[in-house]
């Protein structure tokens, strides 16, 4: 059993890795790809929590949205985390000691876990025309964990 | 003055209180820089998913005008956003932006991105009760919708590379 150091060292000493700290342009080109996929997946979480929260589309059925936004976030999360662990390859020692990411690491587990579980269930519960309070708390702390991510990524690089 | 116009108005905006004042203080430029990604995420996120109905990929069931009315108030909050923040990171390194060729190919890029929803709501959308319950837009709509996908990556990717410049 390995501890999460190791694992880091092992990202760190990849070929993946070597390639990351090596190439000029490498880290610039999957940093843009990190950043289109950042904009579809605020994008579709903002819109998501809106509809929860009655501010738009209150008269469309919730269960469409988070089905079509769902698979939207979905894509994205995906290749925001592929393109993540190329980033991270290329400076993992750095990462592993750095508070900003591992504030980003706990906030994006649970934003996932949040999402696959408490909010698909609201959104599919979610009626037409009427919104519960626990609708509404889902939504903010949707957003707030979503936001947090964001920003301990930001500080990433700044602290 | 030997120094063109243009490159002599960011020297003088550079050269500014304001401008030097970003450009020295610790954390502004870093903070500005954070809400303009933020604004940036909140503009391009909310106007894909207008563009990823027209295209039939998302919420086909919905009419586009509904989408529209929704999105489009979201999308002129983060451009507002985008062009406060865009403007004051360009008011500290004005003098150096007007070297940068990323920084040039994203202003013909935010030009182009600008033309394209002016030429869309003048032409296709006007009939747009025509269409706005198909599944999958004309294919006008269709090309402004993959027109704004392609600008506002390509902008996206300019912005980030003027760093690298």
């Amino acid at each position: 059993m390995l501890s999460p150091q190791h694992w880091f060292q092992m990202l760190a000493h990849s070929s993946l890795g070597h390639y990351m700290q090596t190439s000029q342009w490498a880290f610039a080109v999957v940093e843009m790809v990190h950043l289109l996929a950042l904009a579809v997946l605020g994008g579709s979480v903002l819109f998501l929590d809106l509809r929860l929260l009655g501010v738009t589309l209150r008269a469309e059925s919730a269960a469409i949205i988070s089905r079509d936004l769902g698979r939207l976030l979905l894509v994205s999360l995906v290749v925001m985390i592929l393109s993540g662990i190329g980033l991270l390859s290329e400076e993992a020692m750095k990462c592993y000691y750095s508070p900003a990411f591992r504030w980003k690491m706990a906030l994006l587990a649970t934003a996932v876990v949040f999402y696959f579980t408490l909010h698909r269930r609201a959104a599919a519960r979610a009626g037409i025309g009427t919104v519960s309070p626990s609708q509404r708390i889902i939504a903010v702390v949707s957003l707030l964990l979503w936001l947090g991510v964001g920003i301990a990524g930001r500080a990433i690089g700044l602290i | 003055m030997t120094q063109p116009l243009l490159q002599h108005l960011c020297q003088v905006l550079y050269d500014s209180h304001v401008g030097t004042g970003i450009r020295e203080s610790d954390n502004a430029f870093s903070v500005i820089e954070s809400v303009h990604v933020l604004s940036v995420t909140l503009l391009v996120g909310t106007i894909s998913i207008l563009d990823l109905r027209m295209l039939g990929i998302i919420l086909r069931e919905i009419a586009v005008t509904r989408i529209a009315r929704s999105v489009l108030p979201l999308t002129w909050a983060g451009f507002v956003m985008m062009a406060g923040s865009g403007f004051l990171l360009f008011w500290a390194e004005a003098a150096k932006n007007y070297l940068n060729p990323a920084f040039r190919v994203k202003v013909v890029l935010l030009l182009l991105v600008g033309l394209n929803p002016l030429i869309f709501h003048t032409t296709i959308y006007r009939r747009v009760s025509e269409w706005e319950l198909a599944h999958r837009s004309p294919w006008r709509a269709r090309v402004a919708a993959c027109g704004s996908l392609l600008l506002w990556s390509g902008v996206i990717i300019a912005g980030r590379a003027i760093a690298y410049f």
